[in-house]
């Protein structure tokens, strides 16, 4: 036996170790108590995040059709190479292993592409795992036979069948279809994106982007349970995609189709014309609208120079975005006809004479002298007509001969009398908000411009904002130049709104800006009898199943608000304009049968110095029961009647069957740089 | 003559039947401890609960009966009890005897294991296959490492010396290399474990006991330097402590994230049986085995976690007991052992699945799924009961 003191000695020992034993089972208490009462809500939610998978299944995008039921965008199945994340990747995002390695490189050699690229597609976390993940859309059918043949090689690649986009009519009315693309990551974090997910498709311009809630449909998901392999044990929630509703549009693809092969047609004719300085006209670019006279319906929209949609379907490339951007190209991917903003020049005299008259400088039926020109404070501002004095001039006569001098004149009135006033009531901002200037018409696109009508405010606004910059320049030029004394001039009383400025902006001319749409629906309105309609392109929405979601209905936006006699003087000198011999758009339609179709209109050339004027022309027929407005606007393209005019003339010739657009040549009007 | 020989019959019956009353009273069999013996038997029981729930959706979606696991350990069970028995039956100063007999049999069992007959399972080759059973050496070392190092220090008679010491180590060290070969690191550590305590409760003097400690710490660094440790299981021993980063998706950090997830989600009261969806998902690998204790803690709670490591707590209490009652040290030595390899096989295991220790292929004592370990327990807890019995 072990002596006392031995005793007592292992006694102590067992003591020690006791207590190191409870030590270690406390700490597993505390661990344990800390794991599951006091942390154990988030493990609850990571148990559950586990075990259970969204899966996400696009509904297939609704279709653009034409009024008459054509379609310009639909959907088309893709042949795609898709593949098995799980199958091939490990949780890293590397090759899976050696044979996963092996699949992915014949992988890259079949679709010509380099292997981190098809590991990086792959791996996109824009995807769900739980569907094969898309590594190379619409691919030819041969890579899906070479993959379908060799199923030993390829494991875990998939072969299926994708909706993709598909353009009919190829780039017919690119710039109103748009196009789609990813969502960005931006985008994601916006409230009106809420229900969107990394990796959906969204409009990015156009009617894809404008109907987008129609079009995309509802996206089908599925809950799914799953086990630690990623196999589903179970379906929590199913529901199906519903297909997007289709659009129909009130394009008339047909005179879509002709409007633009006119438009480009007229533009690259007009490059032949040889102006006085020996030079061509340049016509570097240019829009068109046709309008329903009566509803506002948008008929047709060209703009020059376009670009081709099936480009970005599966993602456009870099290099032709790139081109499609450069303004060297003159940025095809801007719709001119609703975001290019250009001064009015004549084309905004209806409104400015209507501004007069409601400004009590005239009567409808009061002749102003159409002088060659007109003295202002030292300054010169011409007639057109260079020289020649046209005599007394009424509304209708001034519109009919574009003469400068009577609008001049009477702007130069009416802002003196605005000068007297303690608050000047500026009649022309009223009177041309209210035939759609310098604001925007509401048309159900996006990227439309309000272009801008200037007044005193503005003005002062604009100055305040420069005038460091003009006493800057007026400090820098020499003493005893012009430049000194113009930017002196600017820099103590640029924020004046000055007689010369009133005289600019009654010939459209100065900083008054406008889209050809803006043009369009103004002539609109005076076509309509002074009732302006909203220009809509949406015509009404359709179930996939045909049925009516809801009809996109004619919207009035207001009165021109002027008097009856007004707007007939108006358009009698529109009428004119056309139909009479010495109307400066007279020339385009020589042989156009006016007795049949009777056409008012006007012509516009804008100064935008130092370039080439820009050509405008808008016109609307019949006169007697307007169907139709169309407005043409060529960039650099000499004087209106000489390039717009012909322009125009050819889409009423087709539009009306005189003359189909096929068979249409372009003839440059007589040089009238009203 | 009669009367004589009759008296004297008499005294000698009354005699015998003080005696036989006196014998009785210190009889073995009057002196089981029925706590050890019911807390084990409620322990397995627990077990088996938590290794049908463990494997009931695996099975069944293999298509395999739903008792596989269960019928095994069931079996185990069997041959656990009768093991019990006859290691209580037999007295343990026998066992003394023929300690070195059973290290010979281990040592040759767990070279078996190393040479062709061996069968390798994930990586590690741990295991004989005899007649469709796995036995595993390593458990059995256990109990020889043990019994040698007890019965060494028990013949120095409280006053281990230094060939005692170095004898004992050389007993330990040699079986601890084979299995770390295997290799298992976890059982190898248990070794270690089991011959430090017993140095403690043997009476080795501190300063040997400081320089053993000493010398360990240097030969762990030594083996970090020179790789002697393999690479998997160094991020298996460092990869518990940045399992709570999501990006971790390396498998030992997969394994103890799931497994934190299992016992945290548990919480209180726990999700109830069959309802543990990181248990029935198989999210939790190797759940019926090593990582068992996630499934009682997501289906039963912080409650039922505490009433399985409250019992085990029984265990080590009624092992102490037993070994501070024990008539001699070899009876301690081995009673406190038993209680050391149990109360660190508790902390590695359940360490392990709550995030503070490595993970280590070390079973949790009656619970974990495995036939060997069972049926070692349930002889650990018949020596035990051995020394209780023979106490007087």
């Amino acid at each position: 036996m072990a002596p006392p003191s031995s005793e007592s000695s292992s006694v102590l020992r067992l003591t020690f170790f006791a207590v190191l034993v409870i030590a270690l089972f406390v700490s597993l208490f505390a661990r344990l108590w800390f794991l599951q009462v006091l942390a154990g809500d988030r493990y609850v939610e990571l148990a559950d995040s586990n075990r259970l998978r969204t899966v996400i299944t696009e509904a297939p995008r609704g279709a653009i059709l034409g009024s008459d039921g054509e379609e310009l965008v639909r959907n088309r199945p893709a042949l795609t190479i898709s593949a098995d994340r799980r199958a091939l990747l490990d949780d890293a995002g590397e090759p899976a292993d050696e044979e996963a390695a092996r699949v992915l490189e014949r992988l890259a050699v079949l679709l010509e592409l380099d292997v981190d690229e098809v590991i990086e597609r792959l791996s996109s976390q824009r995807r769900s795992p739980f569907r094969p993940v898309p590594i190379e859309i619409d691919v030819a059918p041969e890579i899906v036979f070479a993959v379908q043949e060799r199923r030993e090689l390829f494991p875990g690649v998939v072969p299926e069948t994708l909706p993709v986009r598909e353009y009919p009519q190829g780039s017919l009315a690119a710039h109103l279809v748009g196009y789609i693309g990813e969502i960005s990551e931006a985008e994601l974090l916006r409230p009106d994106f809420a229900d969107y997910r990394a990796g959906d498709l969204v409009g990015r311009t156009g009617l894809e982007q404008s109907y987008e809630a129609d079009l995309r449909g509802t996206a089908g998901q599925r809950l799914l349970v799953v086990n630690a392999r990623g196999d589903v044990l179970d379906v929590q929630r199913d529901r199906d995609p519903i297909q997007g509703a289709d659009l129909v549009t009130t394009l008339d693809l047909d005179l879509q189709a002709a409007t633009e092969e006119l438009l480009v047609d007229g533009i690259e004719a007009s490059r032949d014309i040889q102006r006085d300085d020996g030079q061509f006209l340049p016509s570097v670019a240019g829009s068109a609208v046709v309008l329903d006279a009566r509803s506002g319906a948008v008929l047709s929209m060209a703009s020059y120079p376009s670009y081709d949609p099936r480009e970005f379907v599966g993602g456009v490339t870099h290099a032709y975005l790139a081109e499609l951007l450069d303004e060297e190209n003159e940025s095809p991917l801007i719709n001119r006809a609703i975001a290019g903003e250009y001064p009015p020049g004549s084309v905004f005299k209806p409104v400015s004479g209507a501004a007069m008259v409601e400004g009590g400088q005239i009567t409808p039926r009061g002749t102003v002298e159409c002088a060659p020109a007109f003295e202002l404070g030292g300054n010169t501002f011409r007639n057109w007509n260079r020289g020649v004095n046209e005599g007394p001039m009424d509304l209708a006569d001034a519109l009919r001969r574009s003469c400068d001098t009577y609008f001049y004149e009477l702007a130069f009135d009416q802002w003196l009398a605005e000068e007297r006033q303690e608050d000047p009531d500026e009649v022309l901002i009223d009177v041309a908000e209210r035939f759609g200037f310098g604001v925007r018409a509401g048309l159900d696109l996006p990227g439309e411009k309000a272009g801008r009508v200037p007044g005193r405010d503005w003005r002062e606004d604009y100055w305040l904002n420069n005038r460091d910059d003009y006493c800057r320049q007026a400090e820098l030029a020499d003493p005893g130049t012009a430049a000194r004394v113009a930017f002196t001039d600017l820099c103590q009383y640029g924020g004046l709104w000055r007689g010369g400025d009133a005289v600019n902006s009654s010939i459209g001319q100065g900083d008054v800006l406008s889209s050809p749409l803006q043009v369009a629906s103004s002539y609109q309105a005076i076509a309509n009898d002074g009732v302006r309609m909203r220009p809509h392109l949406g015509g009404r929405v359709v179930a996939p199943d045909g049925s009516l979601v809801r009809e996109i209905e004619p919207e009035v936006i207001g009165d021109l608000g002027i008097d009856d006699q007004t707007l007939a003087v108006i358009q009698e000198g529109l009428e004119e304009v056309v139909m009479h011999p010495r109307g400066t758009g007279r020339s385009a339609f020589a042989d156009f049968p006016l007795d049949e179709i009777p056409v008012a209109g006007k012509t516009g050339t804008a100064e935008v110095r130092p370039k080439v004027p820009y050509a405008w022309f808008v016109g609307y027929a019949p006169v007697d029961d307007p169907k139709i407005v169309v407005v043409v606007n060529v960039e650099q393209g000499g004087g209106g009647s000489q390039t717009a005019a012909p322009i125009v003339r050819n889409i009423m010739a087709h539009y009306f069957g005189v003359e189909l657009a096929e068979e249409a040549r372009f003839e440059a009007g007589e040089e009238i740089l009203d | 003559m009669d009367v004589g020989y009759l008296q004297d019959r008499d005294q000698r019956r009354m005699r015998e039947h003080v005696q036989s009353r006196w014998t009785e009273v210190y009889a073995p069999i009057r002196h089981l401890d029925p706590v050890l013996v019911l807390t084990a038997l409620a322990l397995s029981g627990i077990g088996f609960v938590a290794i049908y729930s463990a494997k009931l959706v695996a099975l069944t979606t293999q298509g395999l009966p739903t008792t596989f696991y269960l019928s095994r350990q069931l079996m185990a069970l069997a041959i656990g009890v009768v093991v019990m028995v006859v290691v209580a039956v037999i007295d343990y100063r026998h066992v003394r005897v023929y300690s070195p007999a059973v290290a010979v049999l281990a040592l040759v069992l767990l070279g078996l294991v190393l040479s062709p007959l061996g069968t390798e399972i994930n990586g590690s080759q741990r295991w004989i296959v005899l007649g469709g059973f796995q036995l595993q050496p390593s458990e059995l070392a256990k109990l020889a490492v043990l019994i040698t190092v007890a019965a060494l220090l028990h013949d120095s008679d409280g006053e281990p010396g230094p060939g005692t010491v170095l004898l004992a180590l050389l007993v330990t060290l040699v079986p601890t290399a084979l299995v770390f070969l295997q290799p298992d690191l976890g059982t190898s550590i248990v070794f270690v474990w089991t011959t430090a305590v017993l140095f403690l409760l043997g009476g080795v003097k501190a300063r040997y006991l400081v320089g053993l400690v000493i010398g360990g710490v240097i030969a762990v660094i030594v083996a970090l330097q020179t790789e002697v440790i393999e690479s998997y299981q160094l991020s298996r021993l460092t990869a518990f402590m940045d399992a709570g980063d999501a990006s971790a998706a390396q498998t030992t950090a997969f394994q103890t994230r799931q497994s934190l997830i299992a016992v945290g989600s548990g919480q209180f009261a726990g999700k109830g049986l069959f309802e543990g969806t990181q248990t029935s998902l198989s999210y939790v690998p190797e759940n019926h085995t090593d990582f068992i204790f996630t499934v009682i803690a997501e289906e039963f709670g912080f409650l039922g976690g505490s009433v399985v490591l409250g019992l085990l707590l029984l265990l080590v209490w009624r092992g102490l007991r037993i070994a501070i009652l024990a008539k001699d040290t070899f009876g301690m030595l081995v009673a406190g052992g038993i209680v050391a390899i149990l109360s660190l096989q508790v902390f590695v295991n359940v360490g392990m699945t709550i995030g503070i220790m490595p993970v280590t292929g070390i079973p949790l004592p009656f619970i974990s799924y495995g036939g060997t370990s069972l049926i070692v327990w349930f002889g650990l807890i018949g020596l035990l009961l051995n020394i209780h019995m023979r106490r007087f």
